[in-house]
């Protein structure tokens, strides 16, 4: 009775302020997600007893205990690219995808960097720029964010991801087979440390920012895988004359075979072969096959042509481990 | 709807402040962290909960007392878990729990979950909404005890 005077209309305001605000505080922790109880909320917990003690059922609340919920720093990098990408030697604005994914329960900026000088790989991709993906997943300078150190540093919510791009340049001397490792590091600005360092008052809300199990920064790697081939032709020559004899002499012909073969565990594009017909002999007309296959002379739909003075094949595409064989004939004048 | 509001409070106020001089109820709330110290033996320490974050382990202590001049009868002590809070254990205590916002209660192993599919499932301490510790004897007159319960941080 000491403290609750009853009656008059200027107390009713007052009681009825203080429930509804006690019911906001119920409300506020429902917006938990997968990271958790988003930081600057409270957690509030009141308990209550009902007894009898002779007059009737009698319920009495206890004391209310306000939790302020801080923010927890946590974040993952993980690589986007489900296995090595292909590079070429000297090749440049090739691209590594990772996503960067906020762990913890409160809004923060990340800063990213990259290593690519850690060893465990053949050579180090010389890393050009970073770019924040504008949403759709896919890589274009146009339209994506270079990312500049402290100007623009990622902000996700908790449990946001954001893509992001490594653009690096394969360096000229790497040859087929070498692998190229590049690490992406993101790390809270807030603040990074040994899981359980805090930054007193710095949390989203007002509370503490404490470095979770990430220790606050987050590094995964990808690796670019240099794809090359290299082209080798063998050629050879077999002479046949009337007389039956393998001597060059007037009128003999010369059945040259070409054989180009191509290695490593990429593909040459564009392969052609063209060959000059030697001086004091005479081309043979049609007489160029490519892969046993007769060839016409002209410039059409297959493969081969003789202009004249040369003969000339042309192969496309052909991946490593093929070989394609060219063969012609010509006499001695 | 003036008369309405004064009433209620009328009912509500008078009962808090008759109680608060015979039956206390206080509410602690405690951090529960675990320390390994060199030689790798585990520590469990409670401390003020200076900084919270989600994953803590809290610890929610409930002391109660009768200081007035009757014996407490069908004395009944209900938590309300907080909805960033999800129930771990009780201690020994043996709570009744309810899964359904304080509608119904039982021992938590006890209770099931109703399933899209029409099946239901065991109740899991995520589940739980309320605790509530109904004593068989009246609390006499000067008696006090202590109750807890463990949740962690969502």
């Amino acid at each position: 009775m000491m403290n609750a005077p009853v009656g008059g209309a200027k107390h009713q305001l007052l009681p009825s302020c203080s429930i509804l605000a006690l019911l906001a505080a119920f409300a506020l922790p429902m917006q938990a997600q997968a990271a958790g109880t988003r930081a600057g909320s409270t957690i509030s917990n009141t308990a209550s007893a009902s007894f009898d003690t002779g007059g009737g059922s009698t319920t009495i609340n206890s004391n209310q205990v306000d939790l302020l919920v801080d923010e927890l720093l946590d974040v993952t990098v993980d690589s986007s690219n489900p296995a090595d990408v292909p590079t070429t030697p000297g090749a440049t604005a090739q691209v590594l995808t990772f996503s960067v994914t906020n762990n913890g329960n409160g809004v923060e900026n990340f800063v990213l960097s990259t290593i690519a000088n850690a060893g465990g790989d053949n050579y180090d991709p010389v890393v050009t720029q970073i770019y924040i993906d504008n949403g759709d997943g896919v890589f274009d300078a146009g339209t994506d964010t270079l990312y500049t150190p402290g100007a623009n540093d990622p902000q996700l919510d908790p449990d946001e991801s954001v893509t992001i791009f490594v653009v690096a340049t394969t360096p000229g001397g790497v040859v087929d087979g070498n692998r190229g490792i590049v690490s992406l590091v993101a790390a809270a600005v807030t603040g990074t440390g040994d899981p359980g360092d805090s930054f007193a008052g710095q949390g989203e809300g007002g509370g503490d920012a404490v470095v979770g199990s990430t220790g606050a920064d987050g590094t995964d790697a990808g690796a670019f895988i240099v794809s090359a081939a290299t082209v080798t032709l063998v050629k050879s020559a077999v002479v046949t004359n009337s007389l039956g004899t393998a001597d060059p002499i007037p009128g003999a012909t010369i059945t040259y075979t070409i054989v180009a073969t191509v290695a490593g565990s990429g593909s040459v594009s564009g392969l052609a072969i063209t060959d000059n017909i030697p001086g004091d002999t005479s081309y043979v007309a049609s007489s160029i096959t490519l892969g046993g296959v007769a060839q016409s002379d002209a410039v059409d739909a297959d493969a081969g042509d003789y202009n004249g003075t040369r003969i000339n094949v042309a192969l496309g595409t052909v991946a490593g481990g093929q070989t394609r064989t060219v063969t012609f004939r010509t006499t001695i004048d | 709807m003036r008369t309405v509001l004064f009433l209620f409070l009328a009912a509500l106020l008078p009962g808090q402040a008759l109680a608060a001089n015979q039956v206390a109820l206080a509410n602690d709330v405690f951090v529960e962290r675990i320390s390994t110290d060199a030689q790798g033996k585990q520590r469990i320490l409670l401390e003020e909960p200076k900084v919270v974050v989600p994953g803590d382990r809290l610890v929610f202590v409930l002391n109660y007392r009768n200081a007035g001049a009757q014996p407490a009868d069908k004395f009944v002590i209900t938590n309300p878990l907080p909805a960033a809070v999800r129930f771990a254990d009780a201690g020994e205590t043996r709570p009744l729990v309810s899964i359904d916002g304080g509608r119904s209660w039982g021992q938590l192993d006890q209770l099931t979950v109703a399933l899209n599919d029409g099946t239901r499932r065991a109740a899991q301490p995520d589940d739980v909404t309320h605790i509530r510790w109904a004593f068989q004897k009246p609390i006499p007159v000067g008696g006090s005890g202590k109750l807890m319960f463990r949740g962690v941080v969502k």
